[in-house]
Order: C-alpha cells, then sequence, then structure tokens
C-alpha cells in the first residue's frame, strides 16, 4: 500500500524543510519513498509544494492525488483541496471554521512559539502531527531530529522534540487517521536524480565545472559545488554560457575532465561551442534540464521539449551521443557513461534531464563515493612528430590524443584543419578530416545504450518512453496489469543515436504501441520515423508543464 | 584540387602591422622560452587570431571572442602551462567584451596580446569598438557615432595586475614590452599593441601612429593607481605607450586551494 503527504505553501514557509524531515524520519524506518517538488519562479509568495509517498514496496512515480494535504497557506488549502482524495485529510495549520470533516486545525507557528518561544520550530510540530495522523510512533521522529539537530546543540534539539511531542499528541487527541504502510526493507539512503549525476561525475573524474546558474540545472551544478572539496574539483560560475562551455572545451583540451549543466535557453547560447567540440575533437559533457519553452517558458516546471534541439544543436555535422536518464539510478550510471563515451570517442555528449528528474528523490541502495576516474583515453610521452588529427590512426579512425605540455605540440583549430591541426582551406584535405569525424557516428552506433523492456513478452499494449517518463509509465504499466490489460514498456535511456528496431520488432509482433512524451509534437516518435519506423505508433503527449503520472496516463489511455 | 600550395603563412597584407608583431614575438620567445612543451598559445578569429599557427606552440585557436574562457580553462586545468592569447580589437574588446570584463576580474593568469588595428580586418573594413569617432566605413557611412573603447582604463578599474600599451611601429618598445608580458609572473597581463591595417584602415596609420605614441617617463609609477587611469584616459593628440599600471593582485589560481596539489591534469 502506498500513501502521498503534500505539503503545501508559499514559498519561504519552510515546506521543504518540513518535506526533507518527513523523507529523513520515513526512510530511516525503513519506508520506500518517492519524493518530488513544484513550485513556483518565485522566492517568497506563490504556491509550492512538496509530495512525500510512502509505500512498503518500491515506488516509481509520483501520484497526482494526495491523501494528506498539509497546508501552510490559505490559497493552499484552497486551491489543492481538488487534489485531495476523497478520504483525505487536510492538516490546516492555522485557525478556520471549515465545517469539512475531513479537515484538522492546528496553529504549528502558535505552538512552536508557545513551547519553544520560536516560530522556525513549526515544523517540527507538524511533522509530529503527521506522524500522530498515519498512526507512527514518534521514536523514528525523534531519533531524525536528534541526528538532525544535533550539530545546532542539546537546547535546539530539546526544544525540537518538544514541539513534535506537542504536535503529536494535540493530534492524536484528534478522531481523524489515516492508515499508512509500514516500514519494510525500504533502503536508509535517498537521492535526488541532481545529487546522483552530481555523485557520478565527481568519481568519474570531472576535475573541472563551469557553468551559468538557471533552472532547473542549478541542481547538479550546486550538487558538484558540494562535493568540490570532497574530489578536489573547481566550480566555476561563468559570467554567460558562453563562456561556461568554451571554458569547458579550454579544460578538456588540456586534459581534465569537465561539463557544464544548463538548461534550455543557456543551452542555445552554447550552440557554437558544442560545435567547436566537434571541430576539434573535444570530450565535454553537457547536462541540459529541460524546462518548458520557447524562451523564457515555465521556469520551474519539467518538459521533453529539447530532444530535437539537443541533437541537432550547433552549426555543420558533427556526431554526439545523447542520454536521457529515466531513474536515480540511471542518473548515476549515464553520466559515467556521458563522460566515458565523450573520452572514447573525442565527441561532446549530452545529458537530457529534466525539472522532474531533477529534483525527484527516491531511497534506493548507496551509490558509490569511491573515486574511480574514467579512462579519459590519452597517449602521453609522444615525439616532436605527433599530430593531433592524424589520419592513419587504427584506432578506428580516431586520433590519438596527447595533451598540451609534453614534447609533441597539440595543435586544435576551430577551422578546418590538416593533421597537425593547423587550419587549412584544402578541399581534399577538408573531405578526409569531415569523413574521419562522421565517421564516428557508427561507432557510436555500435556502442549503444540499447531500450530496455519491462514486462511481459505476451503484453499486448506497449508504452514506449525515453527519459523521465520512466516511472510514470512503470507504475501505469504496473496498474494495467493488476486490472487485466496485459502492457509491458519499452524505454529509451540513450536517445541519440537512435536505432528504431527495438519498436520495430514489436510492431512485427501486432503490439499496439503507445509513445508517451513530454512535448507538443511527438519528438521522439517522429525520430523513430525518421530512423526507419515500421508501422503506426500513437502519441500520448503532456505540455502543461507538469510531470506524467500513472493516473495521467490511464486517463488518456481510456479517452 | 589541392588548394593547400596556395594556402601560404601568413595570409596578411603586404605591410601589415601584424608582421612586426610576429617577428618580435618570435625572437622574444627565442630568447625567453626557447623550449615550447609548456607554452600554449590561444586565440579566437580575426587576422591576429592566426598567429597562433605562425608560432611553433601549442594551439588552441577557438571561437571568435571566446579566447578568454577558453584560455581560462586551459590554466585551471593545468596552471603550469604558459598562456598566451593573440587576439584582434573586434575578438577581444567586441564580441569577446563580457569576458575580457570577466576575465580581469578573476584576474586569470593568462597573457593577452590585443593586436588593435581600429577597424575589422579578416571581414574587410568595418568599424571595431576602438574605431574613432566618425571614422567612415562601408558601413558606417557617415561616421562612426560611437565612443571609442578604452581597454586600458577599463583594466586599471578592473586592478587588473599588468596593463601596458605598445605600437607595432616601434619594434624595440614592442619586444620591450612583450619581454615584460613574458615576465609577469602572477595574473592577467593585458598588452594592448597599436596596429597600422594598410588596408582597411587609411586613418590610423604608422605616421599617425608614430606622430602621437610617447614613452611614458623613466620615473613612471606603473602601481600608482590614480596617476594610471589618467594616462589611460589620456588621448588626442598624445597616445602614451608603457606599462601603463601594475598590481600586487594575486592570480585567480593562486586563491584555488585544490591547486596546491599541483595542476588538476595530474590529480
Amino acid at each position: 500500500m502506498d500513501l502521498n503527504i503534500r505539503i503545501a505553501g508559499e514559498a519561504g514557509q519552510g515546506l521543504v524543510s518540513l518535506g526533507d524531515i518527513l523523507t529523513g524520519a520515513f526512510s530511516s524506518a525503513g519506508l520506500h519513498i518517492f519524493t518530488s517538488k513544484s513550485y513556483m519562479s518565485r522566492v517568497r509568495g506563490g504556491l509550492n509544494w512538496y509530495d512525500v509517498r510512502i509505500a512498503d514496496s518500491e515506488l516509481f512515480a509520483l501520484k497526482q492525488q494526495a491523501d494528506l494535504i498539509i497546508a501552510l497557506s490559505p490559497e493552499a488549502k484552497e486551491i489543492l483541496e481538488e487534489t485531495l482524495s476523497p478520504k483525505g485529510i487536510m492538516l490546516y495549520s492555522g485557525d478556520s471554521d471549515d465545517a469539512n470533516k475531513q479537515t484538522i486545525n492546528l496553529d504549528f507557528v502558535k505552538i512552536a512559539q508557545e513551547v519553544a518561544g520560536s516560530k522556525v520550530m513549526a515544523n517540527a510540530v507538524a511533522a509530529g502531527a503527521i506522524f500522530a495522523i498515519l498512526g507512527y510512533e514518534t521514536d523514528t521522529l525523534f531519533a531524525y531530529l536528534k541526528k538532525e539537530f544535533q550539530s545546532k546543540g542539546e537546547e535546539i534539539v530539546k526544544k525540537n522534540l518538544q514541539c513534535a511531542k506537542k504536535g503529536y499528541e494535540k493530534t492524536k487527541a484528534k478522531a481523524l487517521k489515516l492508515k499508512a504502510p509500514t516500514g519494510t526493507n525500504g533502503p536508509a539512503e535517498y537521492m535526488s536524480g541532481a545529487a546522483a549525476m552530481s555523485l557520478s561525475a565527481a568519481v568519474s573524474g570531472v576535475k573541472l565545472v563551469s557553468a551559468y546558474p538557471m533552472t532547473p540545472g542549478t541542481a547538479t551544478f550546486t550538487g558538484l559545488a558540494n562535493l568540490a572539496d570532497k574530489y578536489g574539483i573547481i566550480i566555476e560560475q561563468a559570467e554567460d554560457e558562453i563562456s561556461a562551455i568554451n571554458m569547458i572545451c579550454g579544460a578538456v583540451y588540456a586534459g581534465v575532465p569537465a561539463l557544464t549543466t544548463t538548461s534550455g535557453g543557456g543551452f542555445a547560447l552554447m550552440c557554437e561551442g558544442v560545435s567547436l567540440a566537434g571541430m576539434m575533437e573535444l570530450p565535454i559533457v553537457i547536462v541540459i534540464a529541460q524546462r518548458p519553452g520557447p524562451a523564457t517558458g515555465l521556469p520551474t516546471r519539467t518538459a521533453q521539449e529539447d530532444l530535437k534541439f539537443a541533437i541537432n544543436a550547433g552549426h555543420g555535422e558533427f556526431p554526439r551521443a545523447i542520454y536521457a536518464p529515466g531513474t536515480i539510478q540511471q542518473c548515476y550510471d549515464l553520466t559515467r557513461k556521458a563522460l566515458e563515451t565523450a573520452h572514447k570517442y573525442q565527441s561532446p555528449v549530452i545529458i537530457l534531464t529534466d525539472q522532474y528528474l531533477q529534483d525527484i528523490q527516491k531511497n534506493i541502495g548507496k551509490l558509490s563515493d569511491e573515486y574511480n576516474p574514467i579512462d579519459r583515453h590519452i597517449v602521453k610521452d609522444v615525439g616532436i612528430d605527433y599530430k593531433r588529427y592524424a589520419l592513419d590512426s587504427e584506432n578506428n579512425g580516431i586520433s590519438p590524443r596527447a595533451l598540451p605540455g609534453g614534447k609533441g605540440l597539440v595543435i586544435c583549430d576551430s577551422d578546418e584543419h590538416d593533421e597537425e591541426g593547423h587550419l587549412t582551406e584544402d578541399f581534399e584535405i577538408r573531405i578526409a578530416m569531415h569523413e574521419k569525424r562522421m565517421a564516428k557516428i557508427d561507432l557510436l552506433k555500435n556502442d549503444l545504450v540499447c531500450p530496455d523492456f519491462h514486462g511481459s513478452e505476451d503484453a499486448e499494449l506497449i508504452l514506449v518512453c525515453w527519459g523521465s517518463t520512466f516511472g510514470a509509465c512503470q507504475e501505469a504499466a504496473y496498474q494495467l496489469n493488476t486490472k487485466g490489460r496485459k502492457t509491458a514498456l519499452l524505454h529509451y535511456s540513450q536517445v541519440w543515436p537512435l536505432d528504431a528496431s527495438a519498436v520495430n520488432k514489436l510492431l512485427e509482433k501486432n503490439k499496439r504501441i503507445v509513445v508517451v512524451e513530454g512535448n507538443y509534437t511527438g519528438q521522439f516518435l517522429s525520430l523513430l520515423k525518421e530512423q526507419g519506423l515500421n508501422g503506426g505508433c500513437e502519441l500520448m503527449n503532456r505540455y502543461d508543464g507538469l510531470p506524467f503520472t500513472a493516473e495521467f496516463i490511464m486517463e488518456e489511455l481510456q479517452s | 584540387m589541392k588548394l593547400a600550395k596556395a594556402d601560404k603563412h601568413p595570409a596578411w597584407c603586404p605591410g601589415c602591422g601584424n608582421y612586426p608583431i610576429l617577428e618580435t614575438l618570435k625572437e622574444v620567445l627565442d630568447e625567453k622560452r626557447p623550449e615550447r612543451d609548456n607554452l600554449v598559445l590561444v586565440s579566437g578569429i580575426g587576422q591576429a587570431a592566426k598567429l597562433p599557427h605562425y608560432v611553433k606552440a601549442n594551439v588552441f585557436n577557438g571561437l571568435h571572442g571566446r579566447a578568454l574562457p577558453a584560455a581560462t580553462g586551459i590554466k585551471l586545468a593545468n596552471h603550469e602551462l604558459e598562456v598566451l592569447i593573440t587576439s584582434g580589437d573586434g575578438d577581444m574588446y567586441g564580441e569577446g567584451g563580457n569576458h575580457f570584463i570577466h576575465a580581469m576580474r578573476r584576474n586569470i593568469g593568462v597573457k593577452v596580446l590585443v593586436h588593435n588595428n581600429q577597424v575589422y580586418g579578416l571581414t574587410k573594413g568595418q568599424a571595431s569598438p576602438t574605431s574613432d569617432w566618425d571614422f567612415v566605413t562601408g558601413i558606417q557611412i557617415h561616421g562612426v557615432k560611437t565612443l571609442p573603447f578604452n581597454p586600458l582604463a577599463l583594466a586599471i578599474i578592473e586592478d587588473c595586475s599588468f596593463v601596458a600599451r605598445s605600437f607595432a611601429g616601434d619594434k624595440e618598445h614592442l619586444k620591450q614590452m612583450m619581454a615584460a608580458v613574458l615576465d609577469h609572473k602572477d595574473g592577467f597581463a593585458l598588452l594592448d599593441i597599436f596596429q597600422p591595417c594598410v588596408t582597411f584602415n587609411h586613418v590610423n596609420t604608422y605616421k599617425w601612429y608614430r606622430d602621437r605614441v610617447k614613452p611614458l617617463p623613466k620615473n613612471y609609477d606603473p602601481f600608482d593607481r590614480e596617476a594610471a587611469l589618467k594616462v589611460a584616459l589620456s588621448g588626442g593628440e598624445e597616445l602614451p605607450i608603457g606599462i601603463i599600471y601594475r598590481s600586487k593582485r594575486k592570480s585567480y589560481e593562486s586563491h584555488a586551494k585544490v591547486l596546491n596539489k599541483g595542476p588538476l591534469v595530474n590529480q
């Protein structure tokens, strides 16, 4: 069983702190958790919410409906009431003359002030109240609060515990309760998509991160900044995205793995730099956290609108690989893979994530934090006859990459260049060099991360998805199967180069195929067609800025 | 068809101010950097940006206006490399203007030679950020109506650690300045070089510059910031050349603790 808790209020009211307390306490109790954030592009006011979903088995996505809403503002209560499940409870922080029997009024701030003389501890009051409604004992909450506030001194710990206790007691006295799952084997460690990507980049040996802050890409930038001292990374906040990408181009030329993080608008500014990496054959990695456009769009919402943009970004023709993780684990695995691919093929590599995947948290097994740098594929001790763009290379046409600082001079040019790297306008050299670069497309095609098939071979309905829509599709497939409708899932975590053969095999078996993606035009579906799709597929899309949910998919399938 | 035979170096007009800059740089490098292993020449796009191809060194000839970010990345990745940028007034002060501001704010330890000919050469004769008021071109047909950019004054305001100017028509002075740039140990070094363009700029000619450039007096103290700013703001009939400003500010990379363990590339 599962239960969805929605903490809602204005930006600046501390709802993230409350969500974090619940997430920490629940996961330490062995519950499976899945959290997501929905926020407006403002620092104060508005209406934000933080969902903490708990269950006794693994969770894959968020839910539209909430079983318990903690409303910290009148607007939160009013606007989100319609998302409350039929037997759900509204816990409202304040006094209301609400006749609704499903509402509990409890002024967290007032209680915190009475008990501890501090408004800040309203979160502890609320956490206590939530534990009471769910019928949980307070021990795991108290243990978590102790651990969390330990560094702030005994007095603070004591006051927090008093507040939590008061919230618990006051609420327990009321009749309204919810049946909640009990903790089982959920791992205690949890992580966000952005944090998993950051950790992976750090352990894989990224040494320089240069970026310009842009929501929702900033979460990865911040994650890496938090790891910088531990892993020896230089974090550079560039003056703009153009600088950021050119800086990482310089850094990888000099030999260190480097990456940048951004979102659609920032990536638009980087395009010339992506082309530079294509021409100079530089192993850069770009993390694009998508949000709805065009232009500034909906800055804090989610989308899958930049797929074709990422594939085509940069003038001229050059190969690239694009990964699109669908889970926290894939955020970790594919960040390393992206760095490896970039270095192996001396090509720019892009990771497409989005606001939803950046911010969701889930408890998964511990991800390794052991430093384990990737192979940079560098040749050492080259002589004075070294040619950076040698054409006679045996390594699949990939010229051995040496670094500046040795006897062999390393010459790179954004112009077309000869084998040494000096600019040339000679047509024959141009042909040879362009063919050498473009030949990497086939190498990349032979090294694809194959799409994952989840479900039974005899399924009649197949949901095809890419990137972050995996979780919602997974949950929808599970629910459909429970209802007797045989459904399976095909998830692509590498979206370029793209091979349509996995979908074609399913089409040959007369499966009904629905492509699920977060954009208006069906970008992935059209790419599949471009890559030789053999039959008709339906499109299920969403472009309101909100993530897919199982409920949404089920409703769409019905209509 | 093989164009390589026609693709001879350099690609500049006879009499171009870039020739004395190239020759002088080669001389200074031969004297001061006989080993080129650790020297990286970085450039963007433009006539000046082609210079790295004519010198024996490691080369990163990147995008128009983006020499500084690339050079910053190189320096941070391996601070034992000497990173020398050759750029023009359009590349550095126009397209790369934002990077120019922020690289000096950082005081990243790269050395920048700007071949300042007050006109666009590669695109054939349009105004540059340093073109004089009323300078007529095929685009600015009624003359330039924007004030020329003052790189030296900006550099001093940014407390850039080394700010100098020279003239391509005075090889001896130019050599002294380039030597001083190479000797500069820590932090951003800017050498703006008046470079006559014999094809597209018929106003700021060799003679025009020669009549105006004036070396700074021997007792001039480059560490006096206010005096330096006064020199940088002077102009008109007298154009001071020499080391205009120096500061003892430490370089950006020297503040990065992670680099105490050696270059990032070896970590």
